[in-house]
């Protein structure tokens, strides 16, 4: 009982009070010198026992406690006011590390004797001041939080408008709470005529959709939520819509009513894609088989139209060649003159079935190339020879420019050779007497570089897309072509690309003279 | 002695055309415008070459070239064919059969009959 309590009782009881409180306490006497101290101030401060009675305060842990707002607090204001209450001390403990703590003092007599006694009451509020500032922190964390909610809450009011797709929020009851404005865009809708409707009832009962009813009254409540189910209605307003719905059954933020939040998409444009490409897919597949029946239709009559021409040619240019070089008797001049007029349009029409033969194995991937190596400087040389004979004739100067170190290349031979010589003719053929012809060429990296040029009768801008189309010819007053095929150069250019070239065709315009450029990889990049 | 010559070809032209640059070419000619006829002339004559087109009106020319290959009668008989299937398609045709040869449509009359010479042994 505390009234019956004697003196010794007493001190045991506030020793046993200061060993039981968590709060390090300890008792200094007028000089300052440690009287007592409690448990837990050894282990708060980790100082031991024989180290701390008896020393003076600042002197505990190695001088550690040699605290300039701790002296303040008991040598000046203590001995003025006998208490001081929570003066907060921090200071940097050399074993314990940074502390926080609140010191509370009393100057009382001591109970036994006439010795003054101070009791200081340290506590520790480190771990509680952290708190203190997580704490604050948090509470900051939370406004932004806060304020984030309702900037989320609005961002998403204005998604539920943005979005194209429509959206319609119900309550329990499925009355329209509210809805997005694309809702109203696509499905003809007035506000005035929605909110606060039963979803039913709008457009004039419009919305009354068998399977709308199941997903609404029967799905959601089992499941509050369903995803993509496609629904297809006849609306009388705006026809026949195939829509995909979307459900969530959600508790709405600010109240405790459920809300159902049903996005609805208008795929009927969607679908209608889809069967057109599906449709369209199914054209294509026709179409390419089709196209590949084709391709072998036409190579084939390609072989046989060869073959069919070949046959009566053969007569036409053999007979008139065994006539022209009067094998079974002479022949007067003017029926000579036929007969060599029989066989040059023979062996024009030779040319220009095999010239059309070849473009089509071209165009259809099955010219194979016969690659060796091809002494270019002597080929081109020849290839000029075969020309000489029309240059000299049309009293045309031709100029060659074959660099020394024009190196060897890789290619098919009877095919460059065509190239160069098909270039070269067409540069006679199309350059009126008196002019000039050319041929430079020059190695250009990996590459070689042919240019054949002629001073003749050029080509007009708005044609320079025509001449590779094959059978374009120009017909000018100082130059009508006949001798050609048309095609020699649109086939030169093919063959040039086969073999991983590039040819381009430039002129000034008409009149102004032609240059062709041609490349040829040195080393075939073709497989054989 | 004149070398004999077999030239099979449905085409009376070609045929007339080759037969003659043969016979200027000092060979004695044999023709035929089917390959029936042709195997039956090649087994009554035994010519030094045959000169066979491949269109042939009862089998192709390549067909016609086998069955004389594989008679021992007439198997080294050399075969020129002379052909206006100078496609590739055709020249795979050709090129399976032994001991045998190829011209292509329109022929150079001036160099016809030496180039058939050259294939005989």
């Amino acid at each position: 009982m505390f009234w019956k309590r004697t003196p010794t009782r007493s001190r045991e009881y506030s020793e046993s009070i200061i060993n039981t409180v968590r709060e390090p306490l300890i008792t200094l006497d007028q000089d300052l010198r440690v009287v007592s101290v409690s448990r837990s101030f050894y282990e708060v401060f980790k100082v031991k026992p024989e180290e701390t009675v008896g020393q003076l305060i600042y002197d505990l842990g190695n001088k550690q406690w040699d605290i300039p707002k701790l002296r303040e607090l008991l040598e000046t204001i203590l001995p003025q006011k006998t208490t001081f209450d929570n003066y907060e001390v921090e200071h940097d403990f050399a074993t314990i590390g940074r502390r926080v703590m609140l010191l509370n003092a009393r100057q009382i007599k001591r109970i036994l004797g006439k010795e003054r006694v101070i009791l200081l009451a340290i506590e520790d509020i480190t771990a509680r001041r952290e708190i203190e500032n997580g704490l604050e922190k948090a509470r900051k964390e939370l406004e932004v939080i806060k304020q984030s909610e309702d900037e989320a809450r609005e961002y998403s009011e204005s998604i539920i408008n943005t979005i194209r797709e429509p959206l319609i929020a119900l309550d329990q009851d499925l009355r329209v709470v509210s809805v997005s404005r694309s809702f109203y865009e696509v499905f003809k809708v007035k506000p005035e005529e929605t909110v606060g409707q039963l979803i039913y009832d709008l457009g004039n009962k419009q919305w009354d959709i068998p399977k709308l009813r199941e997903l609404l009254e029967t799905i959601l409540p089992q499941k509050t939520t369903f995803d993509n189910y496609e629904v297809e209605h006849d609306f009388t307003t705006i026809g026949r819509r195939i829509m995909l719905l979307n459900a969530r059954q959600i508790k709405r933020a600010l109240g405790k009513e459920r809300v159902i939040l049903l996005a609805i998409e208008d795929i009927t444009a969607r679908r209608e894609i889809e069967i057109g490409l599906e449709k369209a897919h199914e054209e294509l597949k026709e179409l390419a088989a089709e196209l590949k029946r084709t391709a072998l239709v036409k190579s084939e009559f390609l072989a046989n139209m060869s073959h069919e021409l070949r046959t009566p040619l053969n007569s036409i240019n053999g007979f008139s060649e065994v006539l022209y070089d009067e094998t079974f008797g002479p022949l007067n001049e003017k029926q000579k003159q036929y007969v060599n007029n029989v066989l040059v349009s023979g062996k024009h029409l030779l040319l220009l079935i095999n010239q059309i033969l070849d473009m089509a194995k071209v165009e259809a991937g099955k010219m194979k190339l016969a690659l060796s190596s091809l002494p270019m400087k002597s080929i081109l040389n020849d290839i000029s020879m075969l020309v000489a004979d029309m240059v000299s004739k049309k009293k045309i100067e031709m100029l060659l420019e074959i660099a020394e170190d024009l190196p060897d290349i890789e290619a098919d031979e009877l095919k460059v050779k065509e190239i160069i010589y098909n270039l070269l003719s067409n540069a006679v053929k199309f350059t009126p007497e008196g002019g000039k012809i050319g041929m430079q060429a020059k190695k250009a990296g990996s590459e070689i570089e042919v240019v054949v040029w002629d001073t003749g009768i050029g080509i007009a801008p708005e044609n320079m897309g025509k001449i590779f189309e094959g059978f374009f010819r120009v017909d000018t007053p100082y130059c009508q072509v006949t001798e050609g095929t048309g095609l020699g150069l649109p086939l030169s250019k093919k063959l040039v690309e086969l073999h991983g070239g590039k040819l381009s065709v430039e002129s000034a315009g008409l009149g102004k003279g032609t240059s062709v450029r041609f490349t040829l990889p040195i080393v075939s990049r073709k497989a054989v | 002695m004149k070398k004999k010559a077999l030239v099979v070809d449905d085409n009376a032209s070609n045929l007339m055309l080759e037969k003659d640059l043969l016979e200027v070419g000092e060979f004695e000619v044999f023709q035929a415008e089917n390959a029936a006829s042709g195997i039956t002339i090649a087994r009554r004559e035994k010519p030094d070459i045959i000169i066979m087109d491949v269109r042939l009106p009862d089998m192709r020319g390549t067909e016609a070239a086998m069955i004389l290959h594989q008679d021992k009668e007439t198997s080294d008989i050399p075969i020129v064919f002379v052909t206006a299937s100078v496609m590739a398609g055709g020249m795979e045709e050709i090129e399976n059969i032994p001991n045998s040869g190829f011209i292509g449509k329109p022929i150079n009359t001036r160099t016809f009959a030496k180039e058939i010479s050259q294939f005989i042994k």
